[in-house]
């Protein structure tokens, strides 16, 4: 197996061992063993250094990693000053943080899930479901292995090359996509849940749905959707165990 | 609920655990979304009809999480393996409630026993600083397998107290026709977070047109089927 396979591999687990002190750090550095290998016999000093470099604080999304890994390996490998391979790094968390969360999080995840939420609710649960994992899983590595690929590509020059790509225009995209498929999925999703149920408990599905929502403008993240429903859902519990 | 037997207990366990390990470690093939895991427990279970709703509406929920970096969020998938159980071979409209109230109260666990590992790595983390400091790659590799290691020991504990639970309120809990109105509840909630999170996401711009476009369009679905 290939030192870049093997880094390809162990970026599918780069948040294995995340922590609030060094983030993916440490799966990052895990990562980056395999591709640093060549450095051990050329330089050794330089590779116990670019060692712990790898495994330094970073953040990202998980999935565009690759792209941070693949540029400091690669400047590790041209001699690149340590202290402007640390502040590469340093520059790059916001970046791929906001754009992998943009595409993925906030874009293919909701459209792909709001998809297989209609295709559930339609009477095809196993199409549906199986064609998501197949679908999301491919995006994600072809993705991931893009980013891999770039990163060793470009070294320090990562920024234009992510600037210059195929993924802000992809993320802005993926999140319109996103936004229509949920509202699909929402009506639908209603829909056939609700189905069986007579108008009055229907009304009431509604209504406390109307409240939880007048409750998340009124009050924020200080009533998170989880709370208003363990809330709501405990009260309902209580009056039907009294009710019998 | 059906009764768990030696095999089946033994696959829900296999199965929850790989899906709580799946949330954030290790692959984030999303087998972890409710509507995944809840659909798979559902198969095993022998109840797609009534499993599949259930996890349609952890998934509502779940639609409502951005799983950021440090932020704290629920961990949904342990959690529909244990609500998908405890509604199995119920009526469905009756037991869609009580499992989804089940469900949320072990995703909310789930997230808190996320904080406990976090925080476990990185005392780890800082008991090895010497041979970080060193470049050992040895010492890289033993704190992300002594990580993965933690977050199979909680995705396993937290599908274990799942079950524990639905197990137990599944032999207790008479089938009331009252609990209809939890299920009411539960939905409308579901429907409440996603839409929220939807709202939110969406903005003032271009993606709130799309996603009033999608809900009109989901309408006229609903309507002609």
């Amino acid at each position: 197996m290939t030192g870049k396979l093997r880094a390809f591999l162990r970026l599918l687990a780069v948040q294995g061992a995340w922590s609030y002190e060094r983030m993916l750090g440490v799966g990052v550095g895990f990562a980056a063993t395999p591709i640093l290998e060549d450095l051990k016999a050329a330089d050794p000093s330089r590779y116990s250094e670019a060692v712990v470099r790898s495994a330094e604080y970073f953040n990202s999304h998980p999935y565009i990693a690759g792209l941070a890994l693949g540029a400091s390996v690669r400047a590790e490998y041209e001699l690149v000053p340590g202290h402007q391979i640390s502040r590469l790094r340093t520059a790059l968390c916001g970046p791929l943080g906001s754009l992998g969360d943009r595409f993925f999080w906030a874009g293919v995840l909701p459209a792909l899930i709001g998809v297989t939420i209609v295709g559930v609710a339609l009477g095809h649960p196993i199409v549906a479901t199986a064609s998501f994992l197949l679908v999301y899983n491919g995006i994600r590595l072809v993705t991931s292995a893009w980013a891999l690929r770039t990163g060793l590509a470009s070294g320090i020059r990562v920024g234009t090359a992510i600037g210059a790509s195929w993924l802000p225009a992809a993320a802005d995209r993926a999140g319109l996509i996103a936004g229509g498929a949920i509202g699909m999925a929402l009506a639908v999703a209603g829909g056939w849940l609700l189905e069986p149920f007579p108008l009055p408990e229907v009304l009431l599905a509604l209504g406390v749905m109307l409240f939880g929502l007048l409750g998340a403008w009124r009050f924020g993240s200080r009533l998170p959707a989880v709370r208003f429903a363990l809330l709501t859902l405990s009260l309902a519990a209580i009056w039907a165990w009294r009710v019998g | 609920m059906s009764s768990l037997h030696g095999v089946s207990l033994a696959f829900l366990l296999a199965w929850g655990t790989a899906v709580g390990v799946d949330l954030v470690s290790w692959p984030q093939a999303m087998i972890s979304r409710p509507l995944i895991a809840g659909a798979v427990t559902a198969a095993l279970m022998g109840d797609l009809e009534g499993g599949l709703r259930v996890a349609l509406v952890m998934e509502l929920f779940a639609l409502d999480v951005l799983p950021v970096g440090a932020s704290r969020y629920p961990d949904y998938g342990p959690a529909t393996v244990g609500a998908v159980v405890l509604a199995a071979g119920q009526p469905w409209e009756a037991a869609l409630g009580p499992a989804v109230l089940l469900g949320l109260l072990a995703a909310v666990l789930g997230g808190w026993s996320l904080q406990w590992i976090r925080e476990d790595n990185a005392r780890s983390i800082q008991r090895n600083a010497a041979g970080l400091a060193a470049g050992e790659t040895r010492t890289i590799a033993r704190l992300q397998y002594a990580g993965l290691a933690r977050d199979v020991l909680r995705s396993f504990g937290l599908t274990a107290v799942s079950l524990a639970a639905a197990a137990a309120l599944g032999a207790r809990m008479p089938m009331l026709p009252s609990l209809r109105i939890v299920t009411a509840v539960a939905i409308g909630a579901g429907l409440a977070a996603a839409a929220g999170g939807a709202l939110r996401s969406a903005g003032r711009g271009a993606r709130m047109r799309w996603l009033a476009a999608g809900a009109g369009f989901g309408l006229l679905i609903t309507l002609v089927r």
